[in-house]
This record gives C-alpha cells, sequence and structure tokens, in this order.
C-alpha cells in the first residue's frame, strides 16, 4: 500500500491517496478519511449482508485489538486474514490497540507492557505477543503498540515514561515487522506518544521517525478514548497536534483516533490530519441520536442532531433527513426509529447506524471537496455555528431540568436531551418485552452502560427478570 | 369499501395422496403466501433486528406481530397515524397478528377473565383497571391494519383438569367471535380468524370447530396447543382439528415452530404455523440445522471455519464461519442479527422443502427421509411413529 499526498504546506489541509492494496488492487481512497469502527470485528448492528445494502464505496475496517484479542488462537489456524474472519473481505483492515469508543482505564502501568481491557479481564500485552496477534491477523494496515495512557492532565513523569515505554515498542515491533514474512505487504503505522508534552512528543518523534518502512504516523496518547472525547475542546490539542505535524515527515499519512464531534475534525483537519475512525458515530446511536448538522453552507436546516428518544418524534413520519439518500431515509420514519429505541428493539440502532455512518462518510466526501476548492473554512463556520447553537440548547434544557427536579422531585420532564426517559404508558417495559427481548435489551444496556459484564452473568441476569 | 375481491383466496395446489398434507397458495390485500408457510414473530413491528430488505431476500411472505404490544406501543393512534403497521415498519408483504389476549394472560399474571373481556391491573403507578373486550382487540388489530388478524379468545391452560372452566372458556370463545366478527371495520381488508378452542377434549374440541364453522370467515385457527401438553395429545388435538374443518380454507397451527412439528403437522394437514423459536434460540447463540441445533458457544466451535450449514444459501453461510461466531454470539447484537437471519432462513428452506415434495409428490418420502436425518439410530418418539402411522406413513 501508498500513500501520497498532494500539500507542500507543511501543517495545512491536504488531500491524500492510498493505493496499490496489494489484496484489493484497483481500490484506492481519497483522504482526509474515516475508517470504519468496528467492535468484535464486526460495525456494530451492522452484518456483512447490511453493509452490502448501503455502501458501495472502498472502506477501511479500524479493528481495535482490545476487543479482538481472543480471535488470536483461532486466527493462527485460519487460512485468511482478520478482515476475512470477521466477514468483511471487501474491506481493508486496520488493527489498533484500544478502543476510540470505550474509556480505556488508566493507570496499571508495567514494566514493558499494557493492559488491555479485554471481556475476558485485564491482558496484559508487550511487543512480543502484541506482534503475535498482529501476525496471526495478517492485516492490511496495522499500528504500532504504543503506551498511550495519556491526557491533558498526565504529568510530565507519565508522558515520559509513555515516551519510554512507545519508544521500546516501536524498536521491538519494527524488528519483528522487518523479519516477517506474513506482514511483508501490511502498512505500518508508527505512534507518537507524549500527552500534552511537548518535550515528551519531541523526544518521542526524534525516536521513531528515522524509519523508512513506517508508512504514517498516529498521534496518539491525546485522551483516554470514550464518549467523553466528544466534548474536548478543539483549543486544548491544537497546540500539541500542531507542534507534532510540523515535526512530521510531510509524505506520510497521519491519523488521530478517537469519537471527536465534527468541529474538532475540522480543526484536525485544518492542521493537515488524514485518517480519522467512525466511532462518534456509534457513541451517538447508542444515545438514539441521528446527525443533521448541515453538509452545505446554503443548507437551511440549522438542526445539528435529534434526539429519537424525544416525544416529539411519535407521530413525525418524515425522515431522519430529508434529502439524505441513506437506506434509512429513504425508507424508514423518525416515528418507526422512536417506536423502536423506546422499546428498545435492536432495529432502532441499526437503522440509526446506517444514517449516522452515512452521513458522517458523506461528511467527509465534503471536506475533500471543500479542499480540493479552497472553501473549507466556510463549511467549518456554518458547521461550528450549528454544533454551537445545539450544545447551548442542551445546557439550557439541562440546566431547566435541573431546576425543576429540584421544585418538583417527582415530576418527570419531557426536555431532558442527554438522560433520556422512557414513557410510562399503561404497561411498564420489563413486562411488555418479557416476551421477546430481554435478553437484546440486555446486549444493548450492556454496551451502553459499558460494564465487563461476562456473558453468562448476562444470562443469569436475564433469567432473573424473567423468573422474577 | 366497493371490493369485490376477497381478503383471502385459498388455491390449494396440491394434495399428498398418503397424508393430509396439501400445498396452497394464500392470496391476501399484501401479496400471495405459499402454503404450507412458517411465520416469524416480529413482536413489536420489528423482525430482531432485521431490515425489510433482508426479510424480502429471505423469501419471507408473512409475518406475524403482537397485538399487545402494539397497542400499549406505539398505540392505536400512532398506527392510524402512520396508516398502518405495513407502512409504519416498511413490510408492504402479508401481516398477521393475534389478539393479544394469549400475551396478557402469559405475561399478566393479575388478569382476570370475565364475560366482558380480559381484565387485568396496569402495573403503572395509577393501578388502574383495563380490560381487553373482543371489541377492543379488534380495534387496535384494524389499526394495525394485517391482513389476517385473530379473535379474542379465552385461554385456559393446556393442562388445566377444571372441565367447567374449559368448556366455558370454549362456548365463551364462539361468544367472543360472534362479538369480534361485528365490531371488525374492515372486512374487506382484513380476514377475522376464528380459534379452534376446546384444549385436550376431543368433544368440545370438536364443538368448537363445528360452531365456527357456521360462521362467515375465510381460515381457522386452532389455539389452545403448544402450551406444556404431552406430545401425544397435542398431536391427536391437531389431527382431530384438520378432520373437522373444511378442506378448502387455510388452518393455523398457533406457538408451532420445531422443525420436526412442522414436518408432522404438515402431515395432519396443517397450513400455517407461528413461532418465537427461532429468532428466540438465536439470541442464545444457536443456529438450526436439518439434523438439531448447533449451540455456537461452544468450545468446539473455537476453530470450525465453516459455514453453520454448507447446504444453507443465507447471506450468514455465505460469509461467516463456526468460528466467529462462535467468538461474538450472546456479546455482540450483530450476531444475533447473524443467526436470526440463517434460522430464519432454514425455516424457509424447510417449508420450501416441504411445499415441492407435495407438489413433486414425494412428500411421504421426504417425510422418512427427514427422520431419518434426525433420528440416525431410529430411536423415533412414540408420538412421532403414532401420528405419522395416523396418516399411513410408517416410519
Ligand atoms: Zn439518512
Ligand atoms: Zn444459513
Amino acid at each position: 500500500m501508498k500513500f501520497s499526498v498532494n500539500n507542500t504546506v507543511k501543517c495545512g489541509p491536504r488531500l491524500g491517496l492510498l493505493k496499490e492494496i496489494e489484496k484489493h488492487p484497483n481500490m484506492s481512497l481519497e483522504t482526509p478519511m474515516a475508517m470504519l469502527y468496528t467492535r468484535g470485528g464486526s460495525i456494530p448492528h451492522i452484518t456483512n449482508e447490511v453493509f452490502k445494502l448501503v455502501s458501495h464505496e472502498s472502506q477501511i475496517i479500524q479493528i481495535p485489538l482490545v476487543s479482538t484479542y481472543n480471535f488470536e488462537d483461532a486466527m493462527n489456524d485460519f487460512q485468511g486474514d482478520i478482515a476475512d474472519f470477521v466477514g468483511m473481505k471487501e474491506c481493508i483492515s486496520c488493527v489498533t490497540v484500544q478502543d476510540p469508543a470505550d474509556y480505556t482505564q488508566p493507570g496499571h502501568h508495567f514494566q514493558n507492557c499494557i493492559p488491555l481491557w479485554t471481556r475476558q479481564g485485564k491482558v496484559l500485552i508487550n511487543a512480543k505477543l502484541y506482534m503475535n496477534s498482529i501476525e496471526a491477523f495478517k492485516p492490511d494496515m496495522y499500528y504500532l503498540l504504543s503506551d498511550s495512557d495519556t491526557n491533558i492532565a498526565s504529568s510530565v513523569k507519565r508522558t515520559s515514561n509513555a515516551v519510554s515505554n512507545t519508544i521500546s515498542y516501536f524498536k521491538e515491533c519494527m524488528e519483528r515487522h522487518e523479519k516477517s514474512k506474513v506482514l511483508k505487504n501490511s502498512f505500518v503505522m508508527g505512534t507518537i506518544a507524549g500527552g500534552y508534552c511537548f518535550k515528551s512528543r519531541k523526544d518521542c518523534i526524534d525516536a521513531v521517525c528515522s524509519n523508512d518502512i513506517v508508512g504514517g504516523y498516529l498521534i496518539d496518547g491525546l485522551h483516554n478514548n470514550g464518549p467523553e472525547v466528544e466534548l474536548q475542546k478543539a483549543e486544548e490539542l491544537k497546540p500539541i497536534v500542531k507542534y507534532v505535524i510540523e515535526k512530521l515527515p510531510q509524505e506520510k499519512l497521519r491519523a488521530i483516533h478517537g469519537c471527536w464531534n465534527p468541529v474538532t475534525v475540522l480543526e484536525l483537519v485544518q492542521l493537515g490530519i488524514d485518517l480519522f475512525d467512525t466511532s462518534y458515530c456509534y457513541i451517538l446511536t447508542e444515545r438514539s441520536c441521528a446527525l443533521t448538522f448541515s453538509l452545505d453552507v446554503e443548507d437551511k436546516n440549522d438542526q445539528y442532531e435529534l434526539n429519537l428518544r424525544q416525544q416529539q418524534y411519535a407521530d413525525d413520519f418524515q425522515p431522519i433527513l430529508s434529502g439524505c439518500t441513506c437506506l434509512t431515509c429513504s425508507k424508514y420514519s423518525r416515528g418507526y426509529i422512536h417506536h423502536l429505541v423506546t422499546v428498545q428493539e435492536l432495529l432502532g440502532p441499526l437503522l440509526l447506524t446506517i444514517h449516522n455512518v452515512h452521513h458522517y462518510l458523506k461528511f467527509f466526501e465534503k471536506i475533500r471537496e471543500c479542499i480540493r476548492n479552497g472553501t473549507l473554512s466556510q463549511l467549518q463556520e456554518k458547521i461550528t455555528s450549528q454544533f454551537n447553537a445545539y450544545q447551548e440548547i442542551i445546557t439550557k434544557k439541562q440546566t431547566l431540568v435541573n431546576v425543576s427536579k429540584l421544585k418538583e422531585n417527582n415530576k418527570d420532564s419531557d426536555v431532558s436531551n442527554q438522560t433520556p426517559r422512557t414513557d410510562n404508558s399503561s404497561i411498564t417495559e420489563e413486562d411488555a418485552t418479557e416476551d421477546s427481548d430481554a435478553f437484546d435489551n440486555d446486549i444493548i444496556k450492556e454496551t451502553q452502560n459499558d460494564t465487563r459484564t461476562t456473558v453468562m452473568e448476562t444470562i443469569n441476569k436475564t433469567e432473573v427478570k424473567s423468573i422474577s | 369499501m366497493n371490493n369485490t375481491r376477497s381478503p383471502l383466496i385459498f388455491n390449494v395446489l396440491a394434495e399428498c395422496t398418503t397424508t393430509k398434507a396439501r400445498t396452497a397458495q394464500m392470496i391476501l390485500p399484501h401479496g400471495k403466501v405459499d402454503t404450507p408457510v412458517f411465520m416469524p414473530v416480529g413482536t413489536q413491528g420489528t423482525m430482531k433486528g432485521l431490515l425489510s430488505e433482508q426479510m424480502e431476500n429471505l423469501g419471507l411472505q408473512i409475518i406475524l406481530a403482537n397485538t399487545y404490544h402494539l397497542g400499549t406501543k406505539p398505540g392505536v393512534e400512532i398506527l392510524e397515524k402512520a396508516g398502518g403497521l405495513h407502512q409504519f415498519m416498511n413490510w408492504n408483504r402479508a401481516l398477521l397478528t393475534d389478539s393479544g389476549g394469549f400475551q396478557m394472560v402469559s405475561l399478566l399474571k393479575l388478569a382476570e377473565i370475565t364475560e366482558e373481556g380480559v381484565k387485568f391491573q396496569t402495573l403503572n403507578d395509577h393501578k388502574s383497571e383495563i380490560v381487553l373486550t373482543p371489541e377492543h382487540s379488534i380495534e387496535i388489530q384494524n389499526a394495525i391494519g394485517a391482513d389476517i388478524i385473530m379473535q379474542l379468545d379465552d385461554v385456559v391452560k393446556t393442562t388445566s383438569p377444571d372441565e367447567a372452566r374449559i368448556t366455558e372458556a370454549m362456548y365463551r370463545t364462539t361468544r367472543w367471535l360472534d362479538r369480534c366478527l361485528k365490531a371488525h371495520k374492515k372486512p374487506d381488508e382484513q380476514n377475522i380468524f376464528p380459534i379452534v378452542q376446546g384444549t385436550l377434549n376431543a368433544e368440545l374440541r370438536t364443538k368448537s370447530a363445528k360452531a365456527h364453522m357456521e360462521r362467515d370467515v375465510r381460515g381457522f385457527a386452532i389455539g389452545g396447543l403448544s402450551g406444556g401438553e404431552s406430545k401425544d395429545d397435542f398431536w391427536k388435538m391437531v389431527h382431530l382439528s384438520t378432520d373437522i374443518l373444511p378442506k378448502n380454507k387455510p388452518r393455523y397451527l398457533m406457538g408451532v415452530g420445531f422443525a420436526v412439528d412442522l414436518v408432522v403437522c404438515c402431515a395432519l394437514g396443517v397450513d400455517m404455523f407461528d413461532c418465537v423459536f427461532p429468532t428466540r434460540t438465536a439470541r442464545f447463540g444457536c443456529a438450526l440445522v436439518m439434523t438439531g441445533q448447533l449451540n455456537l458457544k461452544q468450545k468446539k466451535y473455537k476453530k470450525d471455519f465453516s459455514p453453520i450449514d454448507e447446504d444453507c444459501d443465507c447471506s450468514t453461510c455465505k460469509t461467516y464461519t463456526r468460528a466467529y461466531l462462535h467468538h461474538i454470539v450472546t456479546i455482540h447484537s450483530t450476531a444475533c442479527h447473524l443467526l436470526s437471519t440463517h434460522n430464519l432462513a432454514f425455516q424457509v428452506r424447510l417449508m420450501k422443502n416441504i411445499q415441492d415434495s407435495i407438489t413433486n409428490g414425494n412428500f411421504p418420502e421426504f417425510v422418512i427421509k427427514f427422520m431419518s436425518d434426525l433420528y440416525p439410530n431410529k430411536n423415533y418418539p412414540s408420538w412421532i411413529i403414532d401420528s405419522l402411522a395416523a396418516v399411513n406413513i410408517k416410519l
């Protein structure tokens, strides 16, 4: 796989192309782009059949090792690579370490290994174990192991430890990569650790940027993943990201992970980041929201997103976003999705995922078009104003809710955005769904709460529920 | 509405000359249904995370929805505004709804049945009493707009020993049928099926069937079975019911969906079935195959790189291995979708094989082969031997 880029400016928006992909010689991918976020190898709620119904373009699937670690044993005997194994052979696979949509518990550092919080519990992996997994998975792309456990509040001691760990992983992993036959065609990405400390970042870049085999870099260690990343301020990020970008070799791919909101994505694109992921769509879907922000500066619509749980959509039979060409918007209504999410049926998040990912990929298409035309700032202005207006409404409603809760402790309010509630009509949810969906509900709740219950616990819970 | 065409046309295409099995085409307002048919259950207006496009790809021609759930949410008002469930859920093929009575009795332990209807206490804060009457059930079902709708029946536990109560329920079911037929607002678009009751009492069941046959209806359901009774009792009641019911109208056996039961009951002359089993078992990681089912959670599938079923051409079997499914079942919702897809494809394929064998005149051979695949040691349960013997198949 080869990456080429059009821009000669050190730090600015740029268009790039990924091509000559060994497994997919006819495929080429334009950057800036978003990889499709997966969990356990699948785009959440989306089977291959649905994927083929909705996607007609080349895509990269992002496969976090944390949710696929237990595949390794089977993969060692499997004739094929990780994309084949997870039933997504039409896609390019990219293995990453942590899950951008899941909060990664900080701490638990050990010399030469990092903790992976898998479903089966904590697993400590070092460079050797990591490369074992990578060789078993045989991905088209992967990131080198890094110590990414840093955020804006990290101490200098932590950031410098993170960097020295990352450098030693880099050396060991690259040594293995260069010797590996199965990884001969894999596009390898280095990782730059070091939190928000300029010196740490510099140390890391100095140590890892001399290698020619590395095809690109991930600017890692900016946060601990999970939904909170959405609300991290771009201003906090910009200085350190800019600093790193200026020091990175210009011709190499640059990636950043996380559920950034589109406003932050645009800021990062302005700095010259090429590769993102769709984990933002996942966290939005999990809270029953749909993206509706404008992709056209002339657009009259000013709604940033819709929360389909809100009662107002119960008898609204329009599509989520008029003019959207996704499968969800062409066939299903807001009212139907409202029904599905209130009764916790699995089709709800499925339909939301289809729309959200579609909209998000369109967003990246628009970004590329705007870079081409030099109109990125106008798009940025439009989306930023929609986003800010929406955040203001949420904050106001939250305050209102809090006030009214203080005033009348028992009365429910209908305006809550962030803490959706379900209506109490004549029969409660548990009774109504006992017959059909107790287990489905658990899956949804379980992913929402990010608990690490085992399968058995989940089933036991269900059984208890149906007995009681 | 001035609709001259009947909302249900039942054309028997072929009959087995040995057994009571038949294959037919049933023409409903929302499309044709080839019988014998298995109808999967999409309780709340959705089929376990499958898009309607996927259900069509599977070849599903009719699905079932639950009146009790839909009447609660989204409710009659929304359904009417949406133009019915077909529109609401984007499903343009046939639908069938139950009456809601069974769900109420089985879900709400507080339900009490009176002549008026099924009375129950709501579980919200108000603790108010609500009665589901035959009229109310039809009102909801009219709002849902399914092609086939069910009368509200008085459900007694199949294994109940209380003869007086069973008798009362049987007669009441017929009285409620008349109230349902009277309350029905869309007789040109929706077909009410009466439900033959009488639990395991042959005499009562005969009376029930005969009384319902006097009404102007286009098909019949056989109810009150599949509720914990012995298989010996079960098949005899099915056999008895299909002997009485007219040959020119469809017969729907409620709550039956295991492959072996489907094969036997087709032989006994049943045309329609429904059951939550194929999709429910999918959620627990089980995949249906002709020889039974695979529990994909089991360790032995960890490195099994074959599809669930080599002979299945569903999208799951074409793309995914048992090994991958093993790793994600009961963890990721995608696994539910994948197994539901396969399990429904399995049911569709089984019914198609039954239809084809009836058409080709080799249904008895099909049954014998099916049973010997399922019981390779030929240790057939006695109820299967007896029920098939009753329709001239000797295992
Ligand atoms: Zn859409
Ligand atoms: Zn299959």
